[in-house]
């Protein structure tokens, strides 16, 4: 084998390095481009407003956008106090003990279960066991369960982001511990904990493989109307229009794509500035 | 009273944390449920080694092997694509580029795991699986192949962001130490950093196996959805997922079909178990150096 | 004098680790202790075991009695014994809110004030006892991370007041001040001697003689001597206290 000078191999590597990073950045720009390109004629007010026509190769999308929204609110309103729970119990009480030790390898645990799996757990147990039907509700529990290991991480890195002195100066005059979670700890977390809600938000707006069997609707004539309906969801109808449906005009399909993209990329960005602002405000 | 209402949060947030465990007792008891129900009707081995998948037919067969083939056959071209580049970009990011690069390049690769994978999936079907059948002169670009590729970009946020956690927690002293024995930059980089970071990047990489096991829409979109046994990665696949999400709509609730696909679930369940189990034995390994 | 604390036979430890060994001493009212002694002698673990400071962490046990005006401390409520033995910290830590509200933090948690009209009183008492109500009153609602390091180390002095405790437990307190900030912090404390009792863990020698009445020297987890402070600093009885003082200074 040639043995390379020192420097002309690191030269080269470090090209090769470079080509590796591109490599990793470049698809993402490109599919971001892409939709954008082919979704952006499709976007009209009408698009956004109303019901879909013509076995939904026309009209709008209204009725899956709603969906969405609707199941991620009851989403998030379920997760997020558990989720912060649990962090708190786990950052300010839990003991370094087996029962400690076994809570974090659940959340490891749930963390790794594939959507899927989770789709098929909240139908046994949200739809049939529960008689709740394919619901929002269903839907949203299944959705809760899945985030409840992003939100406990997230929410936990906040809390630890607390300096422990202020804990200490708290306890030290007399508070109790919860009054000290409650009065000091809490509301200097909230910004982190609301960026990690928020990227929750974005990341289960998107999900697919949870909904398909305990939420999704092939085509709901109707606006929902209480938590107990099925409905039509952005993921789900994009999922529909470009795979089970012929003769769908391409655009209309880029178009729910970008819509559906809008929604998570904005909510990320929103997340992003959160925490900056934050961060800039923070005192300490 | 204040007392009181201490002591009733106080048990809620420990109910919250424990309800982790509650949840994971929960999703296995219920996949075992229909899943024990299921192996005692058509029996364990021959559902792990069967070559056939005929859910429907009139002598029905539920034999997976063809779907673990298909999830281990993209699994590892996927693997095979995203760490090394991976790795790659995480060195690149972590040791090469100034500060402000890096958080441009490093958003750019979260960015990525914010698309949803249906929107991947989609885009993949339109422009990758044209282009791979075109470019193999093949009947249809619905591959293993095809599928390896998209899941690894997939993939890819969850290898170089974690790996690029454990090679910037290598302590500075390390290079500094390398670098005044005269070693390039390089050097240091392959033989100290990158061996510093290692349990890191295996943490990374578990990870990252993990996220390919698990995904679902991107690969039934792409991958073909034959559920036969391949010769080839240009031939079309079904992986474990694809099959639940795109069966399940047509069982009847409580049939053997119904069950076959819990069965799968609990396989999934039980492996991605593992696999994070590893990664957090890793991640572990790296926080406590 | 009265007794107001009774330590018997007390050890500490960390990780199975002796840290302070058989500490016996009693703490008369209204003096002021000074505990001298060299890093790693098991004084600031006596003073973080006074108010259960030490409880917070899991490698830390001990055996034996402290006896706070006959109740034993370690079978009290540890909010009620907090309240009652309050505790400086070594850097200042002011919580991250306004001047006003770190004062009143602790008696509104506590419930100790009833009226809202009662704050602005306690206020303007906690910080002029502390001698910083001068220097603060025209801003109290600004925050109290913008003061100066002596600044926040007497705000956090005017918090312990608030609640009024019975003794007040100083541990090194003046280590990040400067001199006149350290003037104003001792001149703070000999004044608070007349109402309180004061436990003050010190590295600094020559602030245990300007403002206690009593010094005790620790080393290595153990008392060697104590004795008033004039007598301590010019007579000591052990050959290693005199080192001590006089090896630093001399």
């Amino acid at each position: 084998m040639i043995k390379l000078n020192p420097k002309l191999s690191q030269k080269l590597s470090y090209t090769i390095l470079f080509l590796a990073t591109v490599l990793a950045v470049v698809p993402v720009v490109v599919i971001i481009f892409i939709i954008i390109k082919n979704g952006a004629s499709a976007i009209t007010w009408e698009f956004l407003t109303s019901m879909p026509k013509d076995g939904m190769r026309g009209g709008g999308i209204l009725p899956a956008i709603l969906g969405t929204l609707s199941i991620v609110t009851c989403a998030i309103a379920i997760t997020l106090p558990i989720g912060v729970c649990a962090a708190i119990y786990l950052s300010e009480y839990a003991k370094n003990n087996l029962l400690t030790r076994i809570v974090k390898l659940a959340i490891v645990n749930l963390a790794g279960v594939p959507s899927v799996v989770y789709g098929l757990f909240g139908l046994a147990i949200f739809v049939m066991f529960l008689k709740l039907g394919v619901s929002i509700i269903a839907g949203a529990l299944t959705l809760s369960i899945m985030e409840l290991p992003v939100i406990i991480t997230t929410s936990r890195s906040a809390l630890n982001s607390v300096p422990y002195s202020f804990r200490e100066a708290s306890l030290s005059l007399g508070v109790s511990r919860w009054q000290t979670v409650r009065y000091i700890v809490l509301p200097n977390a909230i910004p982190g904990i609301l960026t990690g809600a928020i990227l929750s938000i974005s990341r289960i707006s998107g999900e697919t493989a949870t909904i398909l069997f305990t939420a999704a609707a092939f085509s709901v004539p109707h606006l929902p109307h209480s938590v107990l309906d099925q409905v039509m969801t952005l993921p789900y109808h994009l999922y529909i229009i470009s795979t089970q449906i012929p003769n769908m005009p391409e655009n209309v399909i880029f178009g729910t794509a970008l819509v559906l993209l809008l929604m998570v990329l904005t909510m990320s960005f929103v997340a992003i500035v959160t925490r900056i602002y934050f961060r800039k405000r923070r005192k300490w | 009273m204040r007392k009181i209402i201490d002591n009733v949060i106080e048990a809620v947030i420990f109910m919250c944390g424990i309800l982790s465990i509650v949840f994971v007792v929960l999703i296995f008891g219920f996949l075992f449920k229909e899943g024990f129900s299921f192996f005692k009707d058509f029996g364990i081995i021959k559902f792990i080694t069967g070559q056939f998948w005929y859910p429907t037919s009139d002598t029905a067969s539920f034999g997976i092997l063809p779907l673990i083939i298909g999830s281990v056959l993209v699994t590892v071209g996927a693997c095979i694509i995203a760490v090394p580049i991976g790795i790659m970009s995480a060195l690149y990011i972590s040791e090469i580029v100034p500060k402000g690069v890096r958080d441009v390049l490093k958003s750019l690769v979260e960015l990525m795991a914010a698309i949803p994978s249906i929107v991947i999936g989609f885009v993949g079907m339109v422009t990758l699986v044209p282009f791979v059948r075109t470019l193999f002169d093949i009947p249809t670009g619905l591959t293993a192949f095809s599928g390896s590729i998209m899941l690894a970009f997939m993939a890819m946020p969850t290898i170089v962001t974690i790996s690029e956690d454990a090679i910037r927690s290598v302590p500075w002293q390390y290079k500094e130490g390398a670098l005044a024995l005269g070693a390039t930059e390089w050097q240091t980089m392959r033989r100290i950093v990158l061996k510093a970071a290692m349990p890191g990047i295996i943490a990374a990489i578990m990870l990252g196996i993990g996220r390919v096991i698990g995904e679902t829409m991107a690969v039934m979109m792409i991958t073909g959805n034959s559920a036969r046994i391949p010769h080839s990665i240009f031939e079309p696949v079904r992986t474990m997922t694809a099959v639940i999400a795109s069966e399940m709509g047509e069982t009847v609730s409580g049939g053997i079909h119904y069950r076959a696909l819990f069965a799968i679930a609990l396989v999934l369940f039980i492996v991605t178990f593992i696999v994070n189990f590893i990664a957090d034995l890793f991640l572990g390994k790296n926080k406590n150096k | 004098m009265v007794d107001k604390i009774k330590v018997k036979d007390l050890s500490c430890y960390y990780n199975k680790k002796c840290v302070l060994e058989s500490l016996s001493i009693n703490i008369a009212q209204n003096e002021i202790l000074s505990i001298i002694g060299p890093a790693n002698s098991g004084k600031t673990t006596f003073l973080r075991t006074l108010n259960r400071m030490n409880d917070l962490d899991v490698t830390y046990s001990r055996t034996g009695k402290v006896y706070l005006v006959g109740d034993n401390i370690f079978d009290m409520n540890m909010e009620n014994l907090r309240k009652r033995i309050g505790m400086l910290f070594a850097m200042p830590i002011p919580l991250p809110v306004s001047i006003y509200e770190n004062i009143i933090y602790a008696p509104k948690r506590l419930g100790l004030i009833s009226k809202k009209s009662e704050q602005d009183a306690i206020v303007e008492q906690a910080l002029k006892d502390a001698s910083l109500w001068n220097e603060v009153k025209d801003r109290l609602s600004s925050s109290a991370m913008k003061l100066s390091g002596g600044q926040q180390q007497r705000l956090c002095i005017a918090r312990i007041l608030a609640i009024n405790p019975e003794v007040i437990l100083f541990d090194e307190p003046c280590s990040g001040l400067d001199p006149i900030s350290t003037a104003k912090v001792e001149e703070s404390m000999i004044e608070l001697k007349q109402r309180y009792t004061i436990v003050l863990v010190t590295n600094n020698v020559k602030q245990a003689s300007r403002v206690s009445s009593r010094t005790a020297f620790f080393l290595m987890g153990k008392l060697v001597e104590i004795d008033k402070t004039d007598r301590l600093f010019v007579s000591p009885k052990e050959k290693r206290t005199e080192d001590y003082i006089t090896g630093r200074f001399g």
